[in-house]
């Protein structure tokens, strides 16, 4: 199996140089189309998708994420930089769970 | 409560439910805990892994942006396809209390760049580790993420059934096999009297007539 990774420019060329597939994006009908061609691929392992690109197609990513079992999602920080103000993991878990950790 | 007739089948079953549902509860207040347990493991885990992983990556798109700096984009991009590196993961599959989590391995097979040392920035060689490091730590960071996404929709689920055993399901039996223990005791204490009179009667009658 194999990464895939979707995202603006510099991210793609750069996981590129590691031989990892990509399509560049810029938007949300590219982003979608991307993610739909990345769904198709019975190889890809894990998509990597930047934030920014995930936060424009939230709808259809989090609903991966729930309910199948391939390929993995991951969200990453691109060049800016994480998205501020997001909920990190520790809360994320807190409100699923409803339990203080 | 619920609406069943007083007798002794009834109170058999009944009681045998209630036995039943009070294992249930054990049983799925012990997988609650197990999964708890799990999962504030794998979240310390996961918060490290994530800091790390934004760390590389950090430095790798400061690496790629210094190399396009130094050297054009469209250069870069010439070289990026001389680099000449396999990402393989094996995806695996392990199981806590019946959830599947995914289990990453990433491999490099890495053969030597194509492009020649002379005239390539360093900061080409720079960014290629960092994005490589950075690919290494996201596979791993990957399973955690979704293994705790998926484990905390169990954890849920599983909160969800043992209150309903707890609040609602075990009071409801409880309450109705006392009542028919109840009714079933005070049928007794009737027939007992009954008994009584009937013998009371009885003897009189036997007085009467000798």
């Amino acid at each position: 199996m194999k990464y895939y990774s979707i995202g603006d420019e510099d991210t793609v060329l750069g996981f590129g140089m590691v031989g990892v597939e990509g399509m560049i994006v810029n938007g949300e009908e590219e982003a979608r189309n991307a993610f739909q061609t990345a769904l198709k691929d019975k190889d890809v392992g894990i998509i990597i998708i930047t934030e920014r690109m995930a936060e424009l197609i939230r709808d259809q990513v989090d609903q991966y994420i729930f309910t199948e079992k391939f390929p993995l999602i991951l969200e990453i920080p691109d060049r800016i930089g994480r998205i501020e103000g997001k909920p990190g993991l520790r809360e994320m878990v807190n409100t699923a769970i409803g339990v203080k950790l | 409560m619920r609406n069943v007739a007083p007798t002794k089948t009834n109170l058999l079953t009944l009681k045998h439910e209630l036995k039943f549902a009070q294992l249930g509860y054990e049983l799925l207040d012990q997988k609650r805990n197990i999964l708890i347990i799990e999962l504030l493991n794998l979240v310390d885990q996961a918060v490290d892994f994530q800091d790390r992983v934004d760390k590389s990556l950090f430095q790798a798109f400061r690496s790629f942006e210094e190399a396009t700096l130094a050297m054009g984009k469209r250069k870069v991009v010439n070289l990026s396809s001389a680099v000449n590196i396999d990402t393989e993961i094996i995806i695996k599959h392990r199981k806590i209390m019946g959830v599947a989590l995914p289990v990453v391995d990433t491999n490099f097979v890495d053969y030597s760049p194509f492009y020649s040392p002379l005239g390539t920035s360093f900061w080409i060689d720079s960014s290629v580790t960092g994005f490589k490091q950075a690919l290494e730590l996201m596979g791993k960071l990957a399973e955690l993420k979704i293994s705790i996404m998926r484990l905390a929709q169990e954890v849920r689920k599983t909160i969800r059934k043992v209150n309903a055993l707890e609040k609602m399901a075990i009071p409801q039996l409880s309450e109705t096999v006392d009542y028919i223990k109840n009714r079933l005791e005070e049928n007794e204490r009737d027939m007992f009297v009954l008994m009584k009179m009937v013998k009371d009667r009885l003897e009189k009658k036997k007085k009467g007539e000798t």
